[in-house]
């Protein structure tokens, strides 16, 4: 019974993880997603979380990414084609998986992550709804997670991927530093946002590499608190954009006096992003660096350097946009839908920041074990 | 007893943080932002349950009730993910138990001031939840009993250290200041997190109890450790060449200027070094760079101190000064003395800090001795003028640290040109921004 106990519960906490991030857009815009959409894409990250083999889990990724693509296709085609094409891969790694081919299988997985996580330079789908559609955006990056946890738990065991560990660490790694090089010269929010999102990207990578090597926990709590900082982030962006127009950078700022929830839950979401204490991107980080040390010491220095440069970048853009003389604003401040959708992110961060062990523990047991 | 100190270390470090948690949701779910009096209440109850707590480890580590308790207090695990754990555990010793008193009592203290002081400006709300945190940190750093902890204690720190430098956000220069103040702590911090990896991969534990093996380290080892852990004190207690930041810190509030770069937080990096003593100790390469910077940043400090026009950017570099001696003395193995030197000079810059916005008032009072030339300028007047001008710019500290990292933002802009070519190309949307 005790063992049996965590093998249910990763699942069902990565799921909740999932639908939060689906449904926060939803609550906290004004315009309606339709009901058919929400259950059909909360149904297709509930078969990939629960499938017991790979094909079934992969078909569900794919369908979710159909369902993105056709929202997405209103504002970035770009982004939908992305998505189209990451759910085409998801159907192919099904297919080798059913034909026992887990080479290729990991091959296309890893690809598949680095489409829907933006990883540079595969990154222009993703930066495309970064900055046309931050709420698919956030709704996407929740089968991301899916798509991380069904990798971890049915591709990731193969000998292929601990021979390809240090390429990805290395290669995420150097990534992640060419994108917070690209979020610190950025001119508007949303260019920020692209870049903290390629940054993320890396680091997802890095850390799929790493988990290879045993830190499968490790990397499904990045997935996690990526997918919660960032989708934060991309609603906050969003509320600020719905009451001031687009917030560049070289602008009057000044809007923390006007929107001072607004400015804190932005503060909070981009410091998760960054590793503050207390937030799951805190525990995230350390994870991530101990598992990089074990495979590349020279990319646990440069995630470390990245992590720092995006540090600066977000204070930066916090600077530009919230700080300086208050400019007064007849819009309010988050309304009460947009204000529960950022508490509910900011406490389940502060809950994975304080005990980790809530979805970690139970996460590598499930995701250690065979597939 | 030990459920007794168990509950005194855990409230030192939280209850602070409970009463930002309590602010905190008020603002972010209430109709209204809470009053100066409901806020001040709120954090005020947290940082005086924080110094009754600290108060309280102090008695049982003294032994005055029963036996005297010392050493790694468990907590269990943060975190355990098979062999990898992140462990919960808290150290008292004398050098915790020290920090922890004097820091809880001064915050507290600081609170107090501050809520006269900042009636009715804009920003109180803001202030008294950054002090919340900012207790909240200290506690964490002065009772850390393994790295992991430290480091969260030391980023909490540095992020209230940087909200604070841009409490005025009004105007341009505080902003930009905390700006160039958080790369300098972040980029300093690194070193810290290299050095928390590298201990948990050289020791087998990131606790400060490990340094007790770091004998069995190789020299070579032991050395990169320590100079990891000195860059990261050298940026928190702003050493050359990091000393450009503290100045512009001088643009926040003079109570947190008093708190941070008076008393706790710019000795921050010394009570590191204070911590990992063992290390050091082993690495008489890394003790002898310390001198040498503590040494430099002292001539450098009191060189400035002498020209300075503005009462608290004087005091920052008069501060700077004494750290610089403090370092150089942690660096020679004078642990004791540096201990009663750090607080010593932490109380005496607290007062003079605090007294700072009446200094012109005092000068008006009690007259102003002007000075005779100095033994430099009658000896070597050409020299003296050298370093006149020289302590004028500051060594333009700022201008080099600007230089050597602008190939870093060319390498960046170079990176968005192509990236803004990438999206192009591939761009189905028509042309990316």
């Amino acid at each position: 019974m005790t063992s049996l106990a965590p093998t249910l519960s990763a699942p069902w906490e990565a799921l909740v993880v999932c639908l939060l991030l689906l449904v926060a857009p939803a609550i906290a815009s004004q315009k309606r997603s339709p009901l058919w959409l929400l259950a059909g894409l909360a149904a297709s990250v509930a078969v990939a979380l629960f499938a017991p083999g790979g094909t079934a889990a992969y078909l569900g990724i794919s369908f979710s990414a159909v369902l993105h693509a056709l929202v997405a296709w209103r504002w970035s085609r770009t982004g939908a084609v992305t998505l189209a094409v990451s759910g085409v891969l998801a159907l192919a790694i099904g297919t080798a998986l059913h034909f026992e081919q887990p080479a290729p299988a990991f091959a296309l997985s890893c690809l598949a992550i680095a489409l829907r996580a933006g990883v540079l330079p595969l990154h222009a789908g993703v930066a495309s709804l970064c900055e046309r559609a931050p709420l698919v955006q956030t709704q996407q990056l929740a089968s991301t997670i899916a798509l991380v946890f069904v990798h971890l738990r049915h591709v990731d065991h193969h000998v292929l991927a601990i021979e390809w560990a240090p390429l990805l660490v290395r290669y995420g790694s150097l990534a992640a530093l060419a994108a917070a090089l690209i979020a610190l010269v950025q001119k508007d929010l949303r260019g920020f946002y692209r870049g903290t999102t390629a940054m993320h990207g890396g680091m997802l990578l890095a850390a799929v590499g790493a988990a290879s090597i045993g830190n499968f926990a490790a990397a499904l709590l990045v997935a996690v608190a990526m997918g919660l900082a960032l989708g934060g982030l991309g609603i906050m962006i969003t509320s600020l954009e719905e009451r001031t127009g687009s917030a560049a950078f070289g602008g009057p700022g000044g809007r923390a006096g006007a929107f001072p929830r607004l400015a804190a839950s932005f503060a909070l979401f981009g410091g998760a992003g960054v590793g503050l204490p207390g937030t799951a991107g805190f525990v995230a980080d350390d994870l991530l660096l101990h598992a990089l040390w074990m495979e590349s010491p020279a990319s646990t220095i440069v995630m470390i350097l990245s992590s720092a440069l995006l540090a600066v970048a977000t204070l930066m853009a916090f600077s530009c946009v919230f700080l300086g003389r208050t400019v007064s604003s007849l819009a309010p401040d988050l309304y009460p839908r947009e204000r529960v959708v950022a508490v509910t992110l900011v406490s389940l961060l502060l809950v994975l920041g304080f005990a980790p062990g809530v979805l970690l523990g139970p996460a590598d047991a499930f995701l250690s074990g065979p597939p | 007893m030990s459920l007794v100190i168990r509950m005194a270390l855990a409230l030192a470090i939280l209850s602070p943080l409970a009463g930002v948690a309590v602010v905190g949701v008020r603002v972010l779910l209430g109709d209204r932002q809470p009053g100066e009096a409901t806020t001040a209440r709120a954090i005020a109850t947290g940082l005086i349950a924080s110094v009754l707590a600290s108060l309280a480890v102090l008695w049982v580590f003294l032994g005055i009730t029963g036996q005297a308790i010392d050493g790694d207090i468990e907590f269990g695990d943060w975190l355990r993910i098979g062999d990898f754990v992140i462990p919960a555990v808290l150290r008292v010793d004398g050098i915790s138990v020290t920090i922890s008193v004097f820091a809880s009592v001064l915050t507290a203290l600081i609170a107090r001031f501050s809520r006269t002081y900042l009636h009715k400006e804009p920003g109180f709300v803001r202030f008294f939840v950054l002090l919340g945190l900012f207790a909240t940190g200290t506690q964490l750093v002065a009772l850390a009993g393994a790295l992991e902890l430290f480091f969260a204690g030391w980023e909490i720190i540095g992020i209230s250290s940087a909200f604070f430098i841009g409490f005025f956000h009004e105007r341009g220069e505080p902003v930009r200041s905390s700006i160039r103040a958080f790369a300098t702590y972040r980029f300093s911090d690194a070193g810290l997190l290299i050095a928390t990896v590298v201990t948990l991969e050289f020791l087998g534990s990131a606790r400060f109890s490990a340094f007790e093996r770091v004998g069995t380290l190789e020299p070579t080892q032991a050395t990169v450790l320590a100079l990891l852990f000195l860059l990261s004190a050298m940026g928190k207690s702003a050493q050359l060449p990091f000393s450009g930041w503290l100045p512009r810190a001088m643009e926040g509030p003079t109570p947190s200027s008093a708190l941070f770069y008076g008393a706790v937080s710019i000795h921050a990096g010394l009570f590191l070094l204070l911590r990992v003593w063992p290390v050091l100790e082993v690495s008489p390469v890394a003790r002898a760079a310390g001198v040498a910077v503590g040494l430099a940043t002292a001539v450098y400090a009191a060189a400035v101190v002498r020209v300075h026009t503005d009462a608290k950017g004087a005091l920052a570099h008069a501060t700077l000064a004494q750290v610089g001696l403090i370092l150089a003395e942690i660096c020679l193995g004078w642990t004791a003395l540096a201990l009663a030197h750090l607080v010593c000079h932490a109380l005496l810059r607290l007062g003079q800090y605090l007294k700072a916005p009446n200094m012109i008032h005092d000068t008006h009072r009690l007259g102003h001795e002007p000075h005779g030339p100095s033994q430099l300028e009658r000896w070597a007047p050409k020299l003296a003028d050298r370093v006149y001008a020289a302590s004028l710019h500051r060594l333009r500290l700022d201008d080099r640290i600007d230089v050597a990292f602008s190939p870093v933002l060319g390498v960046a802009r170079l990176l968005e040109r192509a990236d803004r070519w990438v999206r192009r190309t591939l761009s189905l949307d028509g042309a990316a921004s």
